[in-house]
């Protein structure tokens, strides 16, 4: 039998985040004073300290900035899926995800590999954004 | 507080029980749910993420550190106290160990061990009566350019190191040709070759050729990790590399003693380093006997 999975936790900042996951949509908030996109979610920009922001939708493609590859079982919901990758997306829009590469050999991936998002509905509640390489 | 007269002495301790306790597993295991959600989990994944992008900018990697494996680890072999004592680690041992989370094999990662670290603090006066040669804090820095894992600009440096070195050099009015050894946080063997890179013992890139030859093994010219360091003598958080300076700089090191002993030289100055997070916080001291 599979282990239950482990869903992400919302909280007041990343709750529109996680909602527009479920309807398949990447949403960042962009700063209204100097246009920084950011992530994780917070009240308030990273760079100009700024409280004014609205969510834009991204367009799902990045570049691997880093990955690594689990060869052990680190927790029981994760011991099918070795070995599995991990890694750091960075958006065409800027902000860096923390997120899974999928569809692809580990051996075949490099930093800075362009890839796309793809959607993994793990509940009926949160869908998890995680990326594949660009065909080509 | 020393100089201010409140107090004459202060012990700064270090101990816990990694083997059973919860707090090296939270280190290992812990499981935020925004990480834990795409099988990320602790220190050893956000350590090997950094390393990677080091061998993609600077072609780090497994090459350069089976040395600083293999080297701490014949530090560890003339150390009793050490966890690793009577394990000779050999090139294949290294690059035969199992894959952890990958570029990290397992000896690329330091120990989970119960025990504990002291030490005493005190004004340079004091210290000239007591038992021991005293060791001088010469100079200190610190840089935590902290910011998560995932969004820090820095994995390949400039990590706080750059920042916290020069300041700590600046401090202690010297320069790197007059470190006689380094004891370096060593959580994983890249923060070792990332943190001298930083502080510039070698070029970017320049690690493998540096560190090859013995550069940090007994009888070589630049000592690191001397009692094993926490990938093979045990891991005390930053007293693991304090306590080793401290003890070296007083000569109570036995058969791991910089000096005639172990083909090295005497040693008037010891560099460490500790960091925290995944090289978002960090702390450079220079010591030099008293
Ligand atoms: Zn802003």
């Amino acid at each position: 039998m599979a282990k239950e999975k482990i869903v992400p936790a919302p909280d007041a900042d990343s709750k529109p985040f996680w909602e527009a996951c479920r309807d398949h949509k990447l949403k960042f908030q962009k700063c209204a004073a100097c246009g920084e996109v950011r992530w994780p979610a917070s009240i308030l920009c990273p760079q100009c300290h700024c409280r004014d922001a609205r969510w834009i939708e991204a367009s799902g493609r990045g570049i691997i900035h880093t990955f690594v590859v689990y060869h052990q079982v680190f927790n029981p919901a994760f011991k099918d899926q070795i070995p599995y990758v991990v890694a750091v997306v960075e958006l065409e829009e800027g902000p860096r995800l923390l997120t899974n590469i999928v569809d692809s050999p580990p051996e075949s991936l490099s930093c800075d590999l362009p890839v796309e998002v793809v959607w993994d509905d793990i509940s009926e509640e949160f869908s998890l954004p995680k990326f594949r390489p660009l065909p080509g | 507080m020393l100089d201010a007269g409140i107090c004459n002495y202060v012990a700064i301790s270090y101990g816990h029980s990694g083997l059973w306790g919860g707090g090296m597993r939270q280190l290992l295991f812990n499981t935020r749910p925004s990480e834990a959600c795409f099988g990320h989990f602790g220190a050893v994944g956000r350590y090997a993420l950094a390393a990677q992008r080091g061998m993609h900018e600077f072609s780090s990697g497994p090459e350069t550190w089976k040395h600083i494996a293999m080297g701490q680890r014949k530090w560890a072999n003339l150390n009793p106290a050490a966890i690793m004592h009577a394990k000779p680690m050999s090139e294949a041992d290294y690059h035969g160990a199992p894959l952890v989370v990958e570029p990290f094999r397992l000896f690329d990662s330091c120990q989970m061990n119960d025990g504990g670290r002291a030490i005493i603090v005190t004004s340079a006066e004091r210290a000239r009566d007591l038992k021991h040669r005293p060791v001088l804090i010469m100079g200190m820095g610190q840089h935590n350019p902290s910011n998560e894992i995932a969004q820090a600009r820095y994995l390949a440096g400039p990590t706080g190191a750059h920042k916290a070195g020069r300041a700590a050099f600046a401090m202690a009015g010297i320069g790197l040709d007059d470190v006689d050894a380094c004891q370096i946080y060593d959580c994983f063997t890249y923060t070792v070759e990332i943190t001298m890179q930083e502080y510039g013992f070698f070029g970017r890139g320049e690690g493998e050729n540096w560190f090859q030859g013995g550069t940090i093994e007994p009888g070589g010219t630049m000592p690191v990790n001397t009692s094993g360091g926490q990938l093979s003598e045990a891991y005390f958080m930053g007293l693991t590399p304090i306590a080793e300076a401290v003890m070296q700089l007083m000569g109570r090191c036995g058969p791991r003693q910089l000096g005639p002993e172990t083909r090295t030289r005497e040693p008037q100055v010891i560099l460490c380093s500790d960091n925290g997070g995944a090289l978002q916080s960090h702390s450079c001291l220079i010591f030099g006997r008293g």
